[in-house]
């Protein structure tokens, strides 16, 4: 008895198990590098949570614990109200003096208020340098400022599909304790935060050619909201400025006619909150902030970590009269002078610290899930009058102010260093990639020196309430700078973690693909050398069909280096099949053969490209990137209501006429047994598609069926009857029974079974559009298969038998692409057919969803093309000898497999150069990860192909070779 | 329907002759022209491109991304009559065929070749739609007469010398009139498909705008093989010269 991996079946297919080895492996190293992801983590922090920390629930010292101020929670509020205006895409030179930049441009100095308000009152307005992590696209950066985290291109978390933030942030823990939230401008807010706000105001942003939509409409509800009282904090959000970038430039007339209008509403906003400051007043402790939620480039992008795109700015300012300044030792800040050369501070702040001061300022926990730390010029600005409310100032003349606010400042790092560490450790015991093990020590370590600090200078603290020693404040900036840096090296962890490509990953990765493409490309030739063929022969068509198919492919990889091709990349697949098509028909014409064959050819492609068009006017609607296209077809269908109803009986014609092709194919001698009751089972599925569509279809009141049994019911028995055709497939192969029938006929029988037994639930999933498409997919597939047999038919004379044409082949890869696209499928996960996953089931369960919205997405792409490829040999030579089939047949799949790989390879290599792209994340990422997926399922698919179809044909060759010959 | 139109016009041209064989034969009838003729025929056609595009430009004012639609008409309607009077005069089996009949026949080409064209240009993904009707009809009566109609004129409907010009794979040409006839159209189709590869790219620049790039490709590739063809008949006609000696 021989060992298994010595078998002639498994020396057959092993190659195939190799390369889905090698290509699993090369995906999950560059993955590893390139698709940063994290764990969203369905935790909330709350009030009461603070007992569990060793710090003091009240900002001041356990003496005034009982404090009347029962609504205290984590910090002290110290303001009442925020205004925070977002202006989009704000670059950091906008807001500062030009004379903080080597060479003063335009748009410069076009914010003045700004300026004049930083310069001349220092100790309550101030502007920040505030640096972004990318990805710098406006909903990373609103989720990021909002949660305090780094949030990544794929955040794993329970929001399927859906923009919304499950994760705990700012907006949700102003809710929770009673703040009234007023947003205006941007409807991105609306979509991360649908039912948190009191009152909204949002305008649709996707427009980008309109500047002023979002804007004015801002404008016109902030002047009005300011002077009313029923909210806490309110946001506007303004998007002229991005606009401006995006469609001009920021060395642009309609910039600086943004910036100088902003200039106005900025002023205006600040005179009304000026005037109601005082004692008693609407305003009177109100902080205003005015901030870029990312920057720009020079021509308008984002999305990148240049500079440029990641600097952008704050601007704070406190309403409250206040004699307090900012110490100067807690000053990191660069000095400057402003226009008129008074002396002027721009501090600097990271984004990632955004939510949690503005949480300390008003007094609300922390998100659960930030990361930021406390940053101390804005928590100054924001609490410079604590003091005067201080219970002990009278108890100690000496204590100066700065002490007790130093004081309320460790106590608020001690709440955040607690809050970021009980982070980290939930984190790591719940997520799946988590930190390092040598990463958390290190932390940990950090963390128990801060915190034994701490409890040191807590005694200091309780001696100090009755006599003031000078012993204090060096001990309370030792504890500060414990804590700070604590919380900065875990937000270096977290930013090697979630924010920096690996290159090093990502290039090995590349190299083990690119190592597999070889090995694919030896192993051809290995195939047909093993059989003592040669790959390339001398015959004039072969050799042309091999260049063309080269030709085509290398195109259609090197397409995908650039983002446009990729948008449109059915219509560039479809331009490439019509171009092989074309190829045929000139083929045909010299050998006067099949001419009708290359004709019908090219009119399905035509057909193919006009629904590849309706399913790129879908896309248009929500992608950001590719402009609405004047659809004529889809007015076309709104004009005509007998429209409505064609599409309702034509999907159920083609199913029928599938089926009696089917019963055609069964009525032939050579399926007997198992195979005709395989088939017979799919055309009772196809005739239960049909009745589960008419009885959803309201036209057709079907009384035999009820609605609700109906719903659920057929497509269950269809999952059945499939489910039960595949067994009895995989029965017959473990069983196999003597059949007298000539080998590629055998073939021919089997792929015929195995298909039918798949088509069925992918027509069901793929809804009212399967059954044109799979009529469409056997017409396409029959032409290919007959354009490519009269290449053979021409050349058995002159030359080699064994060699193989590829063209046929990549006309087959490139239908396969052409049908995802036909589908109404994108390579987006907006594109997703979600509906899909529901078929059958009401219920949400994740593996069978998902499995559900895979075959969907990828059945008539992917599934179908592969089990049908033994088609492209079967017919070729009838009467050939068995091992020259299975010869064909692997070198088919070999080519097929190449072709696949080869795309990916490129795709891999594109988004390793477009890493830093402003379009990275929305669309060479999803165009990523849908190859891959693509290419995983077709070395998958492909193994169990030759699975299938090598299985028992090898045995018998072994079995009786002389016969053969 | 029109597709239909397509396959009856395919196959009625190839139902004429039954049984030709796929290598291609000399035809004894096959004209040779002079190396002076060659140059005369390549550069009026070279040069009325020119000349029509400069006076679109200079006369009318119009250009292609201003106009395309009309420019390409004026283009074509000045290549008109150049291409085929011109190739007419060339005209195979001059003793059954009049001047006047290739005439005839290649006016009767330029629709017919358009509609073919215009389907395959479909196929390949060119927009459909009344905003679109006019420029693609005006394009692809451009590009019938850069491919179709000179052949039409030169050899009327003979299959076995279309299939040699278009359909043969290593396009063995047996004489200078196939060099003149079988380049510039490949070169014209091959031009028309790169040209088409800039209009997906989103530099919103207006040449991007079907069919101007593509037309763009097409007089470019035209252009060339005109300067090719001619050199090949050079070259060519000294290798004969050298072999009949």
């Amino acid at each position: 008895m021989e060992v298994w991996w010595r078998s002639p079946k498994w020396e057959q297919i092993r190659v195939f198990f190799l390369i889905l080895l090698l290509h699993g492996v090369a995906i999950l190293i560059f993955t590893r590098g390139f698709l940063l992801t994290r764990t969203e983590l369905p935790f909330y922090s709350h009030c009461s949570d603070l007992s569990q920390s060793p710090c003091f629930s009240s900002s001041s010292s356990s003496s005034s614990s009982s404090s009347p101020n029962s609504s205290r929670c984590w910090t002290k509020p110290v303001i009442d109200r925020v205004v925070i205006i977002v202006l989009d895409a704000l670059r950091f030179d906008f807001v500062a003096p030009s004379t903080f930049f080597e060479v003063s441009k335009p748009w410069m100095d076009k914010l003045r208020v700004i300026q004049k308000l930083a310069s001349e009152r220092g100790s309550s307005a101030r502007i920040f340098k505030a640096i972004a992590d990318p990805p710098t696209t406006s909903l990373q950066r609103l989720k990021g400022l909002t949660t305090g985290g780094l949030p990544t291109f794929i955040d794993v978390g329970n929001s399927f599909g859906a923009p919304a933030i499950v994760e705990d942030n700012f907006i949700h823990q102003l809710v929770q304790n009673g703040k009234r939230v007023v947003m205006m401008g941007d409807d991105t807010w609306t979509q991360l935060f649908p039912n948190h706000f009191k009152k909204s105001y949002p305008y649709p942003s996707f427009n980008v050619k309109d500047l002023h939509t979002v804007d004015n409409g801002c404008i016109d509800h902030l002047l009005p909201t300011l002077y009313q009282d029923d909210w806490d904090v309110l946001i506007a959000h303004f998007l002229g400025v991005d606009h401006a970038g995006h469609i001009f430039g920021v060395d642009s007339g309609p910039m600086i006619e943004k910036l100088e209008q902003y200039n106005l509403v900025l002023e205006k906003v600040i005179e009304v909150l000026e005037s109601q400051s005082g004692p008693g007043g609407l305003h009177e402790n109100t902080f205003l902030l005015v901030m870029g939620d990312h920057g720009q480039t020079l021509h308008g992008d984002h999305g990148g970590g240049s500079p440029e795109e990641v600097e952008t700015s704050i601007f704070a300012m406190n309403f409250k009269k206040s004699p307090f300044s900012i110490p100067p030792e807690f000053d990191p800040s660069s000095g400057g002078h402003n226009l008129d050369g008074k002396k002027m501070y721009i501090s600097s702040i990271q984004q990632l610290d955004f939510a949690v001061t503005l949480s300390s300022l008003l007094g609300v926990p922390f998100p659960f899930g930030s990361i930021g730390c406390v940053n101390a010029d804005l928590y100054a600005l924001g609490s410079g009058t604590l003091n005067s409310e201080g219970t002990n100032l009278e108890k100690c003349q000496h204590q100066s102010e700065l002490e007790q606010w130093k004081q309320n400042y460790v106590n608020v790092l001690c709440i955040n260093s607690w809050q970021v560490k009980r982070y980290i450790d939930v984190y790591s015991a719940s997520s799946l990639i988590g930190f390092s093990h040598e990463d958390l020590l290190q932390i940990a370590d950090v963390y128990a020196q801060a915190e034994k600090s701490w409890s040191n200078t807590t005694k200091k603290l309780f001696l100090d309430q009755n006599e003031c020693s000078d012993s204090l404040l060096p001990a309370l900036k030792m504890q500060i700078d414990l804590y700070v840096n604590f919380l900065t090296s875990v937000a270096e962890l977290a930013r090697s973690k979630w924010t920096e490509f690996n290159l090093k990953m990502m290039g090995t990765g590349f190299s083990i693909m690119f190592v597999s493409l070889l090995i694919h490309l030896l192993s051809i030739k290995w195939v047909a050398k093993q059989y003592g063929a040669s790959f390339t022969c001398g015959d004039s068509g072969i050799l042309l069909g091999l260049i063309v198919a080269c030709f085509v492919v290398v195109i259609r990889a090197s397409s995908f280096l650039s983002n446009s091709y990729i948008l449109e990349e059915g219509k560039v697949a479809n331009f490439l099949l019509a171009t092989t098509g074309i190829f045929k028909l000139r083929y045909a014409i010299l050998r006067k053969k099949m001419l009708l064959e290359a004709v019908v050819f090219l009119l399905l492609i035509t057909f193919c490209r006009f629904t590849i068009e309706i399913g790129l006017s879908k896309q248009a609607v929500t992608s950001q990137f590719l402009n609405a296209y004047p659809s004529w077809m889809m007015s076309m269908v709104s004009q005509f209501p007998a429209w409505m109803y064609i599409a309702e009986v034509v999907p159920m014609l083609v199913l029928i006429l599938l089926s009696y092709l089917l019963y055609k194919t069964i009525s032939n001698s050579c399926f007997v047994g198992i195979w005709k009751y395989v088939i017979m089972g799919t055309i009772l599925s196809y005739m239960l598609i049909a009745v589960h569509w008419a009885s959803e279809s309201g036209t057709w009141s079907l009384a035999l069926v009820s609605y609700g049994i109906g719903r659920n019911c057929i497509p269950r028995m269809i999952y059945g009857i499939g489910l039960g055709q595949l067994s009895l497939l995989a029965f017959s192969q473990l069983f196999n029974k003597d059949k007298g029938l000539d080998h590629s006929k055998s073939l021919v029988v089997k792929t015929v079974g195995m298909l039918s037994a798949l088509s069925s639930v992918v027509i069901l999933l793929s809804g009212k559009q399967g059954p044109l498409v799979a009529l469409a997919s056997i017409i396409g597939g029959c032409c290919i298969m007959r354009l490519g047999n009269m290449v053979n038919e021409a050349k058995d004379s002159m030359s080699d038998p064994l060699a193989i044409d590829p063209l046929p082949v990549t006309q087959w890869n490139l239908l396969a692409a052409c049908m995802f696209f036909c589908t109404g499928h994108w390579c987006a996960f907006d594109g997703l057919r979600y509906g899909a996953a529901f078929i059958g089931f009401d219920e949400f369960i994740l593996i069978r969803q998902a499995i559900f919205l895979t075959i969907d997405t990828f059945g008539f792409s992917h599934i179908l093309p592969i089990f049908a490829l033994p088609f492209l040999v079967a017919r070729q030579n009838m009467l050939s000898q068995k091992q020259f089939i299975l010869m064909r047949l692997s070198q088919v799949y070999l080519m097929y497999g190449l072709i696949t790989a080869t795309t990916v390879t490129v795709t891999m290599l594109c988004v390793t150069i477009h890493r830093r792209h402003l379009m990275v994340w929305g669309l060479f990422a999803p165009k990523f990860v849908f190859d891959i997926v693509g290419l995983i399922l077709t070395d998958v698919f492909i193994c169990l192909a030759s699975l299938f179809y090598f299985g028992r044909v090898e045995k018998e060759v072994l079995q009786n070779p002389s016969t053969e010959k | 329907m029109k597709a239909n139109a397509t396959t009856s016009s395919v196959k009625s041209s190839a139902e004429p002759k039954p049984e030709p064989e796929p290598e291609a034969e000399i035809s004894p009838s096959s004209p040779s022209i002079s190396a002076l003729e060659a140059l005369s025929v390549h550069l009026i056609s070279g040069l009325g491109l020119g000349l029509a595009l400069l006076l679109a430009n200079n006369v009318y004012s119009v250009n292609l991304v201003s106009h395309p639609s009309l420019t390409l008409l004026l283009i074509s309607v000045i290549e008109c009559p150049i291409v085929i009077l011109l190739y007419s005069r060339h005209r195979k089996n001059r003793e059954e065929c009049s001047y006047l009949k290739a005439v005839g026949r290649g006016l009767l080409g330029l629709p017919v070749g358009a509609l073919v064209i215009s389907l395959g240009a479909i196929a390949l993904g060119a927009p459909v739609g009344t905003r679109y009707f006019l420029t693609t009809i005006n394009w692809s009566l451009l590009m019938s007469l850069f491919t179709i109609v000179p052949a039409v004129s030169v050899f009327g409907s003979s299959w076995k010398d279309w299939q040699r010009i278009f359909a043969h794979t290593n396009c063995r040409p047996i004489g200078s009139l196939d060099f003149m006839i079988c380049l510039p159209a490949h070169g014209a189709i091959i031009g028309a498909w790169l040209g088409a590869w800039p209009m997906p790219l989103d530099w919103e620049r207006p040449w991007q705008e079907w069919p101007i790039c593509v037309s763009y490709g097409a007089m470019a590739g035209y252009l060339v093989a005109l300067v090719v063809s001619f050199s090949l008949i050079l070259v060519w006609a000294r290798f004969e010269h050298v072999k009949r000696d």
